[in-house]
């Protein structure tokens, strides 16, 4: 559905994304791992076109036959938001702040040409039950919601539009567990119902291993590693790899460790 | 987060001053817009028998030097200073804003090209281009007003501009472009409302220089042409007959003085609670 071929980005003469080629197909989970400054974020704004000014991509981005970097401005806008969605870590920067839930969702809704008001909000209330929210959120600002209301809002408008590609970045990172673990099940949950395919961006593997079926390791720029789930985690052959599986903590071994120190005692 | 709501006084220490602020404001502007209703007297008529005269029933504040009832003309004349210093404010918001909000957002090259212009725009002095035009198109208000325009809207477009720089880098600008609006549309209906605020600041406090500005030009008489009845220019009508009555200097000096410290005032109280200190001052 979207493959990534031979993509860079650059600053001036320095590469910040190096020749990158991926593809996703239609209800993948892929998950893009990496520290922080690989340039997993660069990438999946490059999809959407959403690269600041000063940096320039080269390479194509095919999405469904058609090179997104070659599309006009005004082609672009009509995908981004009902064929291609984001989701950001950001949860409370991700909402004008003067504005309410409801008006967010029916500017969004007006921007792709839904003019009939009643259906509109309809669609907005469905689109908030689906993330496990009320009426009442429709009429509040943002900044009368929690950090994990909030996030599921923007699960919620990124996928009013049913899209093809929901990228999330990075959106459980400044959330607690319990609210994260929510927001992951919503969006499993929503991806069963709608088969939308989700580009994951994350540093955390704990969600990797749960929901992805692709995973893709990025380190300084390049995809070191991709394939199936449970040939990288298997299998890994990188050595970077290795390393941040290893350095991942998981349950066993931290109950193993403790039960050492409590022989030791 | 604070509320959209009418900047009215916050309870704190200072309260007071914006209240009387707000007040005085109300009071020169209903002052200002009802001198058309209770006028008794033609600001331009002559009559040189009433000339000099000092205040009475008829002529509260005496008449000037051409038997001019100096209360109408003051009345007048504050609708004409006033009027005018808004008008150049509102043109150069009008011109300061969009040229902003289209460089900040766009960054970049248009970035770069706009900000040149303005820059050459910000090396006229003040003084210099509205000699120079008065010069070159004749002294009169309007060409004034045309002066104070080319001069003051650098200083919104820079102040839009860096507050949109600060604010299209914000996730939500990018969700809303991820959303497919236009940037038309956002700039709108997503920045607009952020630098409102901030322009309302520094538009007041600069009411103030605007004000003193054409009527410093109407006194050496670039400004306002006479018979119009204009702050500046009835300082300047009142000079010959300053040692023997000072007051008609100082009816529209105190005008002037008192305006501008009001509209100071509001200005700083604005600030206060816009809370936008640095930018208003750099």
């Amino acid at each position: 559905m979207l493959s990534i071929r031979q993509l860079s980005i650059r600053s001036g003469a320095k590469k910040l994304v190096d020749n990158v080629s991926l593809s996703i197909r239609e209800g993948d989970w892929y998950a893009l791992v990496g520290q922080s400054g690989s340039g997993k974020t660069l990438l999946s704004q490059a999809i959407g076109r959403m690269l600041p000014p000063n940096l320039q991509a080269e390479g194509s981005i095919f999405y469904k036959e058609r090179d997104v970097l070659a599309l006009s401005s005004e082609q672009m806008r009509t995908i981004r938001g009902s064929k291609l969605s984001y989701v950001f870590q950001d949860y409370q920067g991700s909402f004008t702040p003067f504005r309410t839930i409801g008006q967010h969702f029916e500017e969004y809704q007006k921007a792709h040409g839904c003019f009939d008001s009643r259906a509109r909000q309809r669609n907005a209330l469905d689109a908030l039950d689906s993330v496990g929210l009320d009426e009442s959120v429709y009429k509040r600002y943002p900044f009368q919601l929690s950090g994990g209301q909030l996030q599921r809002v923007s699960i919620a408008v990124a996928l009013l539009l049913s899209p093809d590609l929901l990228i999330a970045d990075e959106i459980t990172t400044a959330l607690d567990s319990v609210s994260g673990h929510r927001i992951m099940e919503f969006l499993a949950k929503r991806q069963k119902e709608t088969g939308f395919a989700i580009l994951f961006i994350t540093h955390d593997w704990r969600p990797v291993k749960r929901y992805a079926n692709r995973i893709a390791v990025m380190k300084e720029g390049q995809v070191v590693e991709a394939g199936e789930k449970e040939h990288v985690l298997d299998h890994p052959q990188h050595a970077y790899t290795k390393q941040l599986i290893n350095a991942a903590p998981t349950l066993d071994r931290v109950l193993a460790a403790s039960r050492e120190e409590a022989e030791i005692v | 987060m604070k509320g959209w709501s009418l900047p009215w006084p916050k309870a704190n220490k200072r309260r007071w001053l914006g209240a009387v602020a707000w007040l005085c404001v109300l009071l020169v502007g209903i002052v200002a817009i009802y001198a058309f209703f209770v006028l008794r007297h033609d600001p331009t008529l002559t009559n040189l028998d009433h000339r000099l005269q000092g205040g009475s029933l008829q002529h509260p504040l005496g008449t000037d030097q051409l038997g001019r009832d100096v209360l109408t003309r003051l009345l007048l004349g504050g609708q004409q200073t006033i009027g005018y210093s808004l008008l150049a404010l509102t043109v150069s918001l009008v011109i300061g804003i969009p040229f902003g909000l289209i460089s900040g957002f766009r960054r970049g090259l248009v970035d770069r090209i706009f900000m040149r212009i303005a820059d050459g725009f910000l090396a006229f002095p003040d003084t210099i281009v509205a000699i120079v035009l008065s010069g070159l198109l004749g002294a009169g208000i309007g060409n004034l007003v045309l002066a104070i325009v080319i001069v003051k809207w650098v200083s919104y477009a820079r102040l839009v501009r860096s507050t949109v720089l600060a604010e299209s880098q914000k996730d939500y600008v990018l969700i809303a472009r991820t959303n497919g609006l236009s940037p038309g549309k956002i700039m709108r209906k997503h920045l607009f409302p952020h630098i409102a605020g901030h322009v309302l600041v520094l538009a007041s406090l600069d009411l103030g220089k605007v004000i003193l500005l054409i009527s410093a030009f109407s006194y050496i008489g670039l400004g306002a042409q006479p018979p119009t009845p204009e702050w500046g220019a009835m300082l300047n009508d009142a000079r010959p007959y300053f040692q023997s009555k000072p007051e008609f200097m100082i009816y529209p000096g105190l005008a002037i003085v008192v305006t501008v410290l009001l509209t100071n005032m509001l200005g700083d109280y604005l600030r206060d609670r816009f809370d936008v200190k640095k930018e208003v001052q750099s």
